[in-house]
C-alpha cells in the first residue's frame, strides 16, 4: 500500500493558509517595500515619485529615529528582565503542588491585564496617574507621600510606561513559562528533590533547561511586542511629555498617520522588520545552541 | 418708445414678482424631493455642537427623506478617517473640516466651492444669508485663497472662563484684561493654599500648538511665519510671547504639559483653578451642574489683551460637499449643510448646546443673559486672525514638529530661542518641500 499523499491533497491543505499569508502577510509588506521607494504623502499625491533609496538614507541618518530606537531598546531592557523575573517566580509559585483552588483563581486572574485593551490599558494608566485627581496618587497620601507628577514629567513619565508594561505583560510570562514547566518529567524533579533540598540547584540544573524554548519564545514576542508597542503609550502620553516617550512606533505612526508620508513611514516600518528579524535570529543561535 | 419702455418696465416687474414669487415658494421639502431616500456619510465628533446637530436631525430627516448616517470619531482620527477616505475614493460626502484643515482639502480638490449649489436655484436656500455669517468665522473656517466652500457648523473662540467668586474673595471685582495682568496682579494673588491661578492646557497634541503655543505669539505680536513665509519665531515679539509663557507656568499647576482641555475645564469646574483660556465649546460643560461645581460663580470674558492687542484664539469646523460624492448625495449634503447652519435653525442650536456663527442669532439681549458667554464670544469674533494657526496643507507636518519642540520648551529641555530655531529650520524645510519658496505655491496661509 502506498503511502504517498497526492499532490492536490497537499495543495488543498496547504493553499489555504499559504493564499491567507499571502494577502494578510506578503503582499502588505511587498507593497511597503514598494512605496518605502517613493516620496508618497496621502495629502500631495500629485507630487509621489520614485525616490529610490532616499527614505532609507533619510531614516538611517536620521537622529529622531535613532533616538526613538534608543528609548524603546532602553524599555525593553528595562522591563522584560523584570517581567521574566516575577514571571517566573509566580509560575514556580503556581508549580508546586496544592492548593488546587487559589492556583486556578490565579491563573484566571493572570489573564486579565493581558485580555484588557492596550489603549484601555493607556486610558486606565492616565486617570488613575493623574496628579491631583488619580487614585495612585490617593494611594500615596495616606502614607504620607506628596502626589507624584507621573505624566508630566519626562523621566516619570518613562518609569510610568515601564511599570504599566510590567503590570500588563507579566502574566504572559508567567503563563508561558508555566506551561514550559510543565514539559519537565516529574520524576526528574522528585529525584532532584531527593538529591538536594536547594530550589536554586533544581531551577538551574533541572527545569531551566526545559524552560530555555519557553524563553526564547517570550524574548522574540516581548520584542517584537516592545517594538510595535503603540496603543498605551498612545493613549497615555501620546509619545510626550517633549519625546519622552516616544516609541519606534509611536514615531512611526506620527508620521505615516499624522504627517501622511507614507513613504517615509514605510521605510521605517522595513528597517525596524529587519531588526526584529535580527534579533529574533540571534535569539534563536544563542539559546537554542544550549538546548542542543 | 415710450411703449417699449412701459412694456419693458412691466416685464422686468412680471420678472421680478415672478422671480420673487419662485423664491418666496422655495422650500426645504421641494428642494429635497429628488433626492429623498438619499444616504449622506459624515463624521462627526464627540462635542456639545454635534450632539446638538444630533437632536435637530430627525426634523431634517422627516422632512425631506434624506438619511444623513453619522459616525462618531475622537478628534486625534477625524482628519485621518478623511484624508484616507477621499484618497481611496471612500463614502464620505459631507466633508467635516477644521479651520487648519481648510488648505489641505481645497488644494487636494477634495471639497467643492459652495457657488456650484448656491448658484443652483433649486438648491440654493433663498434665506441663505451669507453675509450674516461673521465675517471672520466664515473667512477662516469655510474659505481658502478667495473662495468659499464650507459653511461655519462648529464654531469656537477662545474665551477666559473664570470662578468669579474666588475672585471676589482675593479681591478682585473683575477678571484680568491684560496678559500683565495675569502675570504681575492675579496670577501672585490666587496661586496659593494647593490653588492656581491659571492653567494653561499643553498637553502634546494640537493643544500644544493651538491652544498654548499660539495663545502666546499673537497678543505679543509674533506669529508662526513672515510675509515671505520664513520662520518669525526668532522674532522679539514671538520671543516676547514664548518667554511670557515660561514665566506664567510658575501660576499654573505642575505637570501642566500633560494638561488637555478636559484636565483644564474640570480643575476650573472643582474650583482648583481661578481662571482658563478655552473654547467657548465648553461653556455647555462648565454651566451644567453634572459637570461642574461653579454654578453662578462661571463667569466669562474675552481672553486678556497683550502688547498687540487681543488677538484671541480661534478655532471651529465648517462643514462642505465632498466632490467624491456622486450628484444626488452631494445635493443632499448641501441641503443638510444649509440647513443645520441656516439663520432660522441658529437659535435652536444654540438652545441645544451648539455655538452657531450666526450674527442674527446673538442679537437678542436676552439671549446674553441666558448665554453667558455670547459678548464675550461676539467680542472675540471682531478680534481674531484667520492665520492664528497657518490653513495650508503643510499645517499637519508642521503641528506635529511645534507640538515637539513646544513642549520640550516648557519642560525647560531646551531655551524658547532654542526651540524657535528648531522649529523655525524644520518648518521652513517643510515649506521648501512644499515649493513655496521657489514660486510653484502662492504664499497662502
Amino acid at each position: 500500500m502506498s503511502t504517498r499523499i497526492p499532490r492536490r491533497t497537499i495543495a488543498a491543505f496547504l493553499g489555504p493558509a499559504i493564499a491567507a499569508l499571502l494577502i494578510v502577510g506578503i503582499v502588505p509588506l511587498c507593497y511597503a517595500l514598494w512605496k518605502s521607494l517613493h516620496y508618497f504623502n496621502l495629502t500631495k499625491l500629485a507630487q509621489s515619485r520614485f525616490v529610490g533609496l532616499d527614505n532609507y538614507a533619510f531614516v538611517l541618518t536620521d537622529l529622531v529615529f535613532w533616538q526613538a530606537m534608543g528609548r524603546t531598546g532602553l524599555l525593553f531592557i528595562t522591563s522584560v528582565p523584570v517581567q521574566i523575573v516575577l514571571g517566573l517566580t509566580i509560575a514556580l509559585v503556581l508549580h508546586r503542588p496544592g492548593l488546587t483552588f487559589w492556583k486556578t483563581l490565579t491563573r484566571l486572574s493572570l489573564v486579565l491585564p493581558m485580555a484588557t485593551t492596550y489603549a484601555v490599558v493607556g486610558l486606565l494608566a492616565q486617570v488613575m496617574l493623574n496628579q491631583k485627581y488619580g487614585v495612585i496618587n490617593q494611594m500615596l497620601g495616606w502614607i504620607g507621600i506628596d502626589p507624584i507628577n507621573f505624566i508630566g514629567d519626562p523621566t516619570n513619565a518613562f518609569i510610568a510606561v515601564i511599570l504599566w508594561d510590567i503590570w500588563q505583560w507579566t502574566p504572559f510570562v508567567a503563563l508561558v513559562l508555566l506551561a514550559g514547566l510543565s514539559t519537565v518529567p516529574p520524576e526528574i524533579e522528585e529525584a532532584a528533590q531527593l538529591e538536594t533540598k536547594s530550589n536554586w540547584t533544581i531551577l538551574r540544573h533541572v527545569q531551566l533547561p526545559y524552560l530555555i524554548p519557553s524563553l526564547v519564545a517570550v524574548l522574540i514576542l516581548r520584542t517584537a511586542d516592545t517594538l510595535k508597542l503603540f496603543d498605551m503609550v498612545f493613549t497615555m502620553t501620546r509619545g510626550g511629555p517633549g519625546a519622552a516617550t516616544e516609541f519606534i512606533a509611536v514615531l512611526i505612526e506620527r508620521v505615516g498617520n499624522r504627517q501622511f508620508d507614507i513613504g517615509l513611514a514605510s521605510a521605517q516600518s522595513i528597517i525596524m522588520l529587519a531588526v526584529t528579524i535580527v534579533l529574533a535570529r540571534i535569539y534563536i543561535r544563542l539559546f537554542y545552541r544550549e538546548v542542543r | 418708445m415710450k411703449l417699449k419702455t412701459n412694456v419693458s418696465a412691466i416685464a422686468l416687474a412680471a420678472t421680478a414678482a415672478l422671480g420673487a414669487g419662485q423664491a418666496g415658494a422655495w422650500s426645504l421639502e421641494e428642494a429635497a424631493k429628488p433626492y429623498a431616500g438619499t444616504e449622506v456619510e459624515v463624521l462627526f465628533l464627540d462635542r456639545p455642537g454635534y450632539a446638538a446637530a444630533i437632536k435637530m436631525l430627525p426634523e431634517f430627516e422627516a422632512a425631506t427623506g434624506i438619511k444623513i448616517n453619522i459616525t462618531t470619531v475622537p478628534y486625534e482620527n477625524a482628519l485621518g478617517e478623511q484624508v484616507r477616505d477621499f484618497v481611496a475614493g471612500g463614502d464620505i460626502d459631507i466633508a467635516l473640516i477644521d479651520l487648519v484643515w481648510i488648505g489641505n482639502f481645497a488644494e487636494n480638490g477634495w471639497i467643492e466651492p459652495i457657488d456650484k449649489f448656491t448658484g443652483n436655484a433649486a438648491l440654493a436656500d433663498p434665506d441663505l444669508a451669507l453675509d450674516d455669517f461673521f465675517p471672520l468665522v466664515l473667512n477662516a473656517f469655510g474659505g481658502w485663497n478667495g473662495t468659499t466652500y464650507g459653511l461655519p457648523f462648529d464654531n469656537y473662540s477662545g474665551l477666559l472662563f473664570y470662578n468669579s467668586c474666588m475672585l471676589k474673595d482675593a479681591g478682585f471685582d473683575a477678571p484680568p484684561a491684560t496678559w500683565d495682568e495675569v502675570m504681575n496682579v492675579y496670577g501672585p494673588a490666587l496661586t496659593k493654599d494647593g490653588k492656581y491661578a491659571y492653567a494653561l492646557q499643553s498637553k502634546r497634541n494640537e493643544t500644544q500648538s493651538a491652544d498654548s503655543f499660539a495663545r502666546m505669539l499673537w497678543p505679543f505680536g509674533g506669529s508662526f511665519l513672515t510675509a515671505e513665509f520664513k520662520s518669525n519665531l526668532s522674532s522679539p515679539e514671538s520671543q516676547a510671547g514664548l518667554k511670557f509663557r515660561q514665566d506664567l507656568m510658575k501660576y499654573m499647576p505642575e505637570g501642566i504639559v500633560a494638561y488637555d482641555h478636559s484636565e483644564v475645564v474640570n480643575g476650573l469646574a472643582q474650583g482648583d483653578i481661578a481662571f482658563i483660556t478655552e473654547w467657548s465649546a465648553f461653556y455647555s460643560t462648565l454651566a451644567s451642574p453634572d459637570t461642574s461645581t461653579l454654578g453662578d460663580c462661571l463667569a466669562v470674558a474675552p481672553e486678556p489683551k497683550g502688547p498687540a492687542g487681543r488677538k484671541p484664539a480661534l478655532g471651529g469646523f465648517s462643514l462642505a460637499v465632498a466632490t467624491q460624492a456622486d450628484e444626488a448625495e452631494q445635493a443632499a449634503g448641501w441641503l443638510f449643510i444649509q440647513w443645520v447652519t441656516s439663520k432660522a435653525n441658529a437659535g435652536k442650536y444654540l438652545e441645544l448646546g451648539g455655538v452657531p456663527a450666526r450674527q442674527s442669532a446673538y442679537a437678542d439681549p436676552a439671549l446674553a443673559a441666558t448665554y453667558k458667554f455670547i459678548p464675550a464670544l461676539v467680542e472675540s469674533w471682531q478680534e481674531g486672525v484667520p492665520e492664528f494657526r497657518p490653513r495650508f496643507a503643510e499645517w499637519p507636518a508642521i503641528t506635529e514638529i511645534v507640538q515637539e519642540w513646544g513642549t520640550k520648551m516648557m519642560l525647560g529641555e531646551v531655551t524658547t530661542e532654542e526651540g524657535a530655531k528648531v522649529i523655525g529650520e524644520k518648518m521652513e524645510a517643510v515649506l521648501a518641500e512644499a515649493g513655496y519658496y521657489d514660486g510653484k505655491k502662492p504664499l497662502a496661509q
